[in-house]
């Protein structure tokens, strides 16, 4: 099959500076893919690229088969793309703003008026069909935008940052739309520097930084592959001496690295932090060992769990390398 | 911007397929454009304020000028006073309503496309399958349409000229054209600098500069030019020493007087023979006299005899239309490579150099960023 958008060493670069170093992407039909990274990580660069806005320095780009650079007009007719930071036309009205996008793409007059009515019920919008954009509220706005991407039956969406400044409830309602997207069969391609806002829908992610690929796959798969390195929350009851204790074992136990007491919240009980090296079968074996060992164990668990925190332990080994 | 950028088309589609898509481009550029700037009651109240202000010019030509025609003692017939009366209403209007375009067409281009840079839609509009020409054309042709209303409009008033004679229905014509090349290559010149420049405040102070440079601009160099050329001991025994009359032929100023020169009011000739001498037609200055004859005026000698090189009004107004017709047709060209931003006119060039599209992406990148991106310009923004 073929994918709809892959990269091989993309490479991008503005003067000194390497916007994107060598990126390779690879999005199956009806995936969302979400690419996740700080700002000023490369993300915008490579939707830019596959968007046909700009020229890579080196490498290749593909979407639905076609090399971007070759024929750049046809792979904008299989494309919808959202920017970053775009504007509107505050003086057209709603169903002009899409008419005149449809326009643009070429799609028949005959057609326009029911695809616009479609369009405008996907995004929530079907009452301001007749409204002024310039009366819309920032969240509608952008859905008006992320429907004018729709005009013509794109197979991929580029998304870059869908719900940067949005309140909450203006989130939920992108999510779901993009979730209904999906439904539809449309591939997309969607960034944000938060990572929670992804990894819910996401069929796959790529953490980018520095114009890198730094971790690549499901959400599950990247946490995994985290987990090798995790690191252990285990409650002990007990004084100090029982922390002590425990201390010492955890030192012979096999893949347990460093040892660290924390401040606990209860009197009753110590906190240790342990980074282990293994996968989860071990984690279990360990704690198996440690019950057996006598140690009375109360809490077990990962410290990094979260979204939010698998990104910074992502980025922050790669500083840790690059250091 | 390079001198080998290939002309924007499809060569894979059949070349009629390919106007198709730009008439139709052009169509939707121009029907959002004219959707946002007739709509409401700004475009009809600015059109009949127009109207009524060319309408009163004709009738205060007229209280001033026909009672003098009139009792001028002059021995005027009744006919040629009345052709007196058309001929200054026609000369009026002429220069008015050109004095009106010089103002407008550049107004209404100069934030064309500057305006989509700074509110941030051209970036939604370049990355869809229309073409830079159509958006361009689009953009002219809808900024020009209510220029071109104004200009139209404005006929059953300057055909009252015919009324009182004096003035042709030819005449009419070389005036409407005049005022038609105006605001096109005006209209032009507006664009070009909306799409080289990021800010419309300076696109627009760059266009009104421009505007006054072609009119008072060179008016002022040639006759500083002339000036200058005469400052010699050498005796002056051939033709006058002028500046080069190209100079004149970026002024729509002359080309419009040599519209009117033939219906001169009072039906002398001193325009046509003020005309001629500014393209150096010798005979004249050796005493001669123009005569004219309809809409053409010749030199003659003094026993009435067609001399010289030929006609002294005809001359200046093709040349100056034909000047601004290619010097559109460039700026708008130029403006077509402008609107794409820097990084992706490869796209469009690429699709022209076949094999260089059969190895994808490599090697198109480096092409691209060796591109010049006007350095000086978005140095002077920055």
């Amino acid at each position: 099959m073929i994918p709809v958008v892959e990269t091989r060493g993309l490479v991008k670069r503005y003067g000194e500076h390497l916007a994107v170093a060598g990126i390779d992407l690879t999005v199956g039909p009806g995936e969302i893919y979400g690419l996740v990274g700080p700002n000023g990580a490369g993300k915008t660069t490579t939707m830019k690229i596959l968007a046909t806005l700009l020229a890579p320095t080196a490498g290749e780009a593909y979407v639905t088969g076609i090399p971007v650079g070759a024929d750049p007009l046809e792979v904008r007719r299989r494309i919808g793309y959202m920017p970053d930071f775009y504007g509107v036309y505050d003086d057209l009205r709603v169903w002009e703003y899409l008419d005149f996008f449809a326009r643009c793409y070429g799609v028949p007059a005959n057609r326009r008026p029911t695809m616009i009515a479609e369009l405008l019920e996907i995004v929530n919008l079907g009452a301001k069909r007749d409204e002024y954009v310039e009366s819309l509220s920032r969240g509608m706005r952008q859905r008006l935008c992320l429907a004018h991407t729709l005009v013509h039956d794109p197979a991929l969406l580029i998304l870059d940052e869908p719900a940067s400044g949005l309140d909450p409830r203006a989130r939920v309602e992108m999510r779901e739309i993009l979730r209904e997207l999906r439904g539809m069969n449309k591939t997309i391609l969607v960034s944000s520097h938060i990572l929670p806002e992804l990894g819910e829908m996401c069929t796959g992610v790529a953490i980018i930084d520095h114009g890198r690929v730094l971790r690549a796959g499901s959400i599950t798969e990247i946490e995994r592959s985290l987990r090798a390195t995790a690191l252990l929350r285990i409650d002990l009851l007990g004084d100090e001496t029982a922390a002590a204790a425990a201390t010492a074992w955890l030192g012979t136990a096999p893949g347990v690295g460093d040892v660290l007491p924390v401040e606990s919240d209860d009197a009753d009980r110590q906190r240790l932090e342990v980074t282990f090296d293994g996968p989860s079968e071990a984690q279990a074996e360990l704690l198996r060992a440690m019950i057996e060992a006598g140690h009375r164990v109360v809490g077990y668990s990962q410290a990094t769990s979260d979204l939010e925190e698998i990104f910074l332990a992502v980025t922050g080994q790669q500083e840790e390398e690059a250091a | 911007m390079t001198a080998t950028a290939a002309p924007i088309g499809a060569p894979g589609l059949p070349r009629r397929a390919a106007m198709r898509d730009l008439l139709s481009g052009v169509g939707t550029i121009m029907s959002k454009e004219l959707r946002s700037r007739m709509r409401g009651r700004r475009a009809f109240v600015v059109l009949t304020v127009y109207l009524g202000i060319l309408a009163l010019l004709t009738y205060g030509v007229y209280i001033i000028v026909a009672p003098n025609a009139r009792a001028s003692g002059m021995g005027l017939a009744a006919a040629n006073a009345s052709a007196l009366v058309g001929q200054s209403i026609f000369a009026a209007l002429s220069i008015f309503q050109l004095v009106l375009v010089c103002f407008i067409a550049p107004a209404f281009t100069a934030g064309q496309i500057s305006l989509e840079r700074e509110k941030q839609t051209l970036d939604l509009l370049v990355s869809t399958p229309m073409r830079p020409t159509a958006i361009v054309l689009g953009k002219l042709a809808a900024a020009l349409a209510f220029v071109v209303l104004m200009i139209v409009a404005a006929v059953p008033i300057v055909a009252i000229v015919l009324m009182y004679g004096g003035a042709t229905i030819g005449d009419i014509v070389r005036q409407q054209l005049v005022l038609l090349v105006t605001a096109l290559a005006l209209g032009a010149v507006g664009l070009f600098y909306s799409a080289l420049l990021k800010r419309t405040q300076a696109a627009t102070v760059l266009t009104y500069i421009t505007m006054l440079a072609l009119t008072l601009g060179t008016g002022l160099i040639f006759i500083f030019w002339t000036v200058v050329a005469n400052q010699t001991d050498e005796p002056n025994l051939g033709a006058p020493r002028l500046a080069p009359e190209q100079v004149l032929w970026l002024n729509p100023g002359v080309a419009m007087l040599d519209v009117i020169a033939p219906a001169e009011p009072g039906g002398g000739n001193n325009l046509a023979r003020a005309l001629a001498e500014l393209h150096g037609e010798r005979t004249l200055f050796g005493g001669g006299e123009v005569r004219c004859d309809g809409d053409i005026c010749q030199p003659v000698d003094v026993f009435g005899n067609p001399i010289g090189s030929g006609d002294t009004t005809g001359h200046w107004w093709p040349r100056v239309g034909l000047t601004y017709l290619v010097g559109a047709a460039i700026l708008t060209f130029l403006a077509t490579r402008l609107v794409v931003p820097a990084g992706m006119r490869w796209a469009f060039r690429r699709r022209h150099s076949g094999a260089a599209a059969a190895t994808g992406v490599d090697g198109g990148g480096p092409a691209a960023d060796t591109l010049p991106d006007n350095p000086t310009v978005e140095e002077l923004e920055a």
